[in-house]
């Protein structure tokens, strides 16, 4: 077998891990490892933009980092740890700025400056672009300067386990996808930047390859995870594949209309309109469908079409694209079908109470990025800070980590003892994946799917979240005889689509059990039965664990003290 | 009866074995051909090998030829593949013996052209990256955090607005050069070189530089100006046009 040593491990290639990448690269020997190849990433498909108050509008002159880090605060509906929060905002603009110096390709106003625009939440038009395809821009540009910093890759090796010598990381497993060989990486640090898990869900924004492999792997060596029933709908997907439809085209003034061509948005929002925070749009536009205001049963329409031809050609080329290849529907000239879909986690891997942010309870180990729960974004994210959050704690664990110096190593002996193990239990994992003779992982993964946007969606309330556990239970079970050929293992998707499932079966299950838990109405977290939010027993977060006899929630305490907790309204 | 789509796949075990195969999958609505990828392997034959990502055509991953044609996958709708219109003057790609093949009523699902085949539909992408890499596409500047930020026109970003579209998917490959010459830097590269040359922000001794890699004999004075590159290109970027202007500006002034 061969076996990789390094100072420290990163585990995707998006813009969280390609931040940390290069900030670590300076000193330390260090390598980033991805399932796919580092511009393939899900980075590169944010589209609206990042959020800074840089003030570069007229209108955005009044503009603050205390002033973003409120709207953000207020948006999460009080769940975000607000120490966490002002960090970022405050390092928004230097982010930003530094992605300008490394050569990123904003779009930009007549002043020559980064431009903004407005986007949900948000008190000032704060949100820098490139277009519509902003995400793209900053990965590649990230990329771009991973390879003039000769930063070390391995590209398409897949996360299978992590393992530990008592209480300190010591490595972890890896699956060369091309050789189909598994590879032991050694070190004392380890970041996962592995992404979200929107594939959990049926009907998702997400890659395909969203799948929550770094999520998985640490439940898998005891670390929790931390509110993952705030699952952010986002209101506008194309109908049918459900391809992200940006925020930016209501930032750049689209309105929403039902069936009746009313501007529904007026019953729930009437400042803020379409404009709302995305949790707030996303249960108009299902209620005007439940309702029977929609067209067909499923979607409504975002109507572009006031806005010209030349607006759209500028601020939303991608957008126009998008609709046209995958819809059949030119937005300059008809309204686009949308309907809310899964598109962000706000939480993840749970990071340990009053540590470094991302620091996780099992010493060495730390995540950020979309996997991560640090949180920043609590109960509901504002559009444009996934992107800033990325960068700026990519760029922080850097700096903490090499501040922090090296840990001392396990020794030598153990780690080899903890590797074999681990190595023969997948052999062992793999061996039975072959010769089992139960379904196709196929009809596991679309039950999995199916029943969390059934059961788990929008609009929660008891009866459908116990259904959910319970047939997620079996579908735990039934995961246990799938058969998967593992024979030839060069290229072999079908295997690693189902060690993905593995770690999906895992977090769709707590999931289900924390919407369970948590009987209150928070962010994106909404119960019929239990509509309204309370913060004398809920305002904590939610950590999931497993033990012998099966899943169990405990709470961490929320960080506040900055702002007052209030009820929020738009 | 639930319409079905036939299909004839390219594969190739990476140890000599290759040889097509054929499917039959049942037709959703909206359906694009890397869902009926999937289908193959998720009800078929789990082994089939291929690369995907987004689904959204941003990723670059999922590019392949079908019916003929380098097309992004996700993005190639099985309700209109055999009926939209092909570009115009491709080269022939082929991929060793050609299989019986009924172009009505098959849908042909080869790997993309020019490059090593590893397994079934999943090509080499070392070589595209080396030549990716070899032409420094990058900033030298120092990053700095301080404001205020460089700054650029609107007119100036628009210089190299559709160049920084390139999602670097490779399709742009099936160029005749990158057929009969292994070192051809290729079109995607060069249109990268052209993105920061033409950025109003980069500094002269960067500029040199990367001008400096885009005239050697594999880069910029090998294209044969066959334009195949802007005519398979998903995003608009239009190589063989940023080659063109490489060329206008830098050789011909030499």
């Amino acid at each position: 077998m061969n076996i990789e040593e390094f100072d420290v491990l990163i585990v995707g290639a998006g813009l969280s891990g390609l931040r940390a990448g290069l900030e670590l690269s300076k000193k330390w020997n260090v390598a980033v490892i991805s399932k796919v190849f580092p511009v393939r990433s899900h980075s590169g498909a944010a589209q609206g933009g990042i959020n800074a108050a840089l003030g570069n509008l007229e209108e955005g002159k009044n503009d603050t980092p205390k002033g973003h880090a409120f709207d953000t605060v207020k948006g999460s509906d009080y769940l975000a740890d607000q120490d966490v929060v002002m960090f970022m905002c405050e390092e928004a603009p230097k982010i930003v700025i530094e992605f300008e110096s490394m050569g990123a390709p904003f779009s930009r106003l007549e002043s020559g400056l980064i431009a903004q625009r407005p986007f949900g939440g948000a008190g000032f038009p704060r949100t820098c672009y490139a277009g519509d395809r902003t995400g793209h821009a900053l990965l590649h540009t990230l990329n771009e300067q991973s390879v003039r910093n000769g930063v070390t890759f391995f590209d398409e090796f897949f996360l299978v386990d992590l393992f530990k010598v008592g209480k300190q990381i010591a490595g972890l497993i890896a699956l060369d996808i091309a050789k189909g060989e598994l590879v032991s990486f050694r070190a004392p640090y380890i970041i996962l930047a592995a992404g979200g898990f929107g594939r959990i869900f049926k009907h998702s924004t997400n890659a395909v390859i969203n799948t929550g492999d770094g999520v998985g792997a640490a439940f898998r060596v005891g670390v929790p995870m931390q509110d993952v029933e705030f699952v952010q709908f986002h209101p506008t997907t194309l109908y049918g594949t459900n391809i992200l439809i940006t925020e930016g085209a209501r930032g750049e003034g689209g309105y929403l209309f039902n069936s009746k061509s009313e501007r529904f948005m007026k019953n729930t929002a009437p400042k803020a309109m379409e404009l709302a925070p995305r949790d707030i749009v996303a249960r108009a536009i299902e209620t005007e469908v439940i309702e029977s205001r929609g067209f067909e049963d499923s979607y409504v329409h975002l109507d572009l079409t006031h806005l010209g031809a030349e607006k759209i050609k500028e601020r939303l080329p991608g957008i126009r694209d998008i609709s046209i290849y995958f819809s059949g529907v030119d937005p300059i000239e008809q309204p686009i079908p949308v309907q809310p879909g899964q598109h962000y986690s706000m939480g993840g891997i749970g990071t340990k109470f009053n540590g470094d942010y991302g620091e996780t309870d099992l010493s060495g180990l730390y995540t950020i990025g979309e996997c991560s729960c640090l949180s920043v974004h609590g109960a509901n994210r504002l559009g444009g800070n996934s992107l800033l959050e990325t960068a700026v704690f990519g760029r922080y664990i850097g700096r903490t980590l090499l501040k922090k110096g090296l840990p001392k190593k396990s020794p030598s002996s153990d780690i080899k003892a903890a590797e074999e193990k681990i190595i023969e239990n997948i052999e062992k994992l793999f061996k039975k994946w072959d010769q089992n003779s139960g379904k196709k992982p196929v009809y596991v993964r679309n039950e999995m799917g199916e029943t969390l946007n059934r059961y788990v969606g929008v609009y929660r309330q008891k009866d459908d979240l116990e259904k959910a556990n319970n047939i997620l239970k079996r579908l735990q079970k039934d995961f246990l005889s799938v058969h998967v050929s593992t024979e030839d293992r060069r290229f072999n998707y079908g295997l690693l689509r189902n060690l993905e499932l593995r770690s999906m079966i895992d977090i769709a299950e707590a999931t289900a059990l924390s919407s369970l838990w948590r009987k209150e109405s928070r962010g994106a977290h909404f119960r019929t039965d239990y509509p309204i939010r309370n913060d004398a027993e809920y305002l904590v977060h939610t950590m999931v664990y497993r033990n012998k006899d099966g899943l169990k929630i405990k709470t961490k305490p929320v960080k506040l003290g900055i702002f007052e907790v209030k009820e929020r309204k738009y | 009866m639930v319409e079905q789509q036939k299909f004839l796949v390219y594969r190739n075990s990476g140890n000599g074995n290759i040889h097509y195969d054929r499917f039959e999958v049942p037709i959703s609505k909206g359906m694009s051909i890397l869902d009926t990828l999937f289908y193959v392997q998720d009800y078929f034959d789990s082994t089939l090998a291929f690369r995907y990502a987004c689904r959204g055509a941003i990723c670059g991953s999922c590019g392949m030829t079908i019916d003929k044609v380098p097309l992004l996958a996700c993005r190639a709708q099985l309700s209109t593949i055999k009926t939209a219109e092909k570009p115009i003057n491709l080269p022939e790609l082929s991929f060793g013996e050609p299989p019986e093949w009924d172009q009505e009523a098959e849908i042909l699902i080869e790997p993309l052209p020019n490059m090593t085949i590893l397994k079934d539909l999943v090509v080499d992408m070392e070589p595209f990256w080396k030549f990716y890499k070899e032409l420094e596409p990058f900033f030298s500047r120092e990053w700095k955090d301080e404001p205020p930020e460089s700054t650029q026109s609107p007119s100036q970003m628009k210089k190299i607005e559709s160049l920084v579209y390139c999602i670097l998917c490779g399709l742009c490959w099936a160029c005749p050069v990158n057929n009969k010459n292994p070192n051809y830097l290729g079109p995607a590269q060069l249109a990268k070189a052209e993105r920061f040359i033409s950025d109003s922000r980069l500094s002269k001794k960067t500029k040199d530089s990367i001008v400096s890699h885009i005239l050697k004999e594999d880069a910029v004075p090998a294209c044969e100006k066959y334009f195949v590159c802007n005519r398979v290109c998903p995003k608009g970027v239009m190589p063989g046009t940023a080659i063109k202007n490489l060329r206008d500006e830098w050789l011909e002034k030499k």
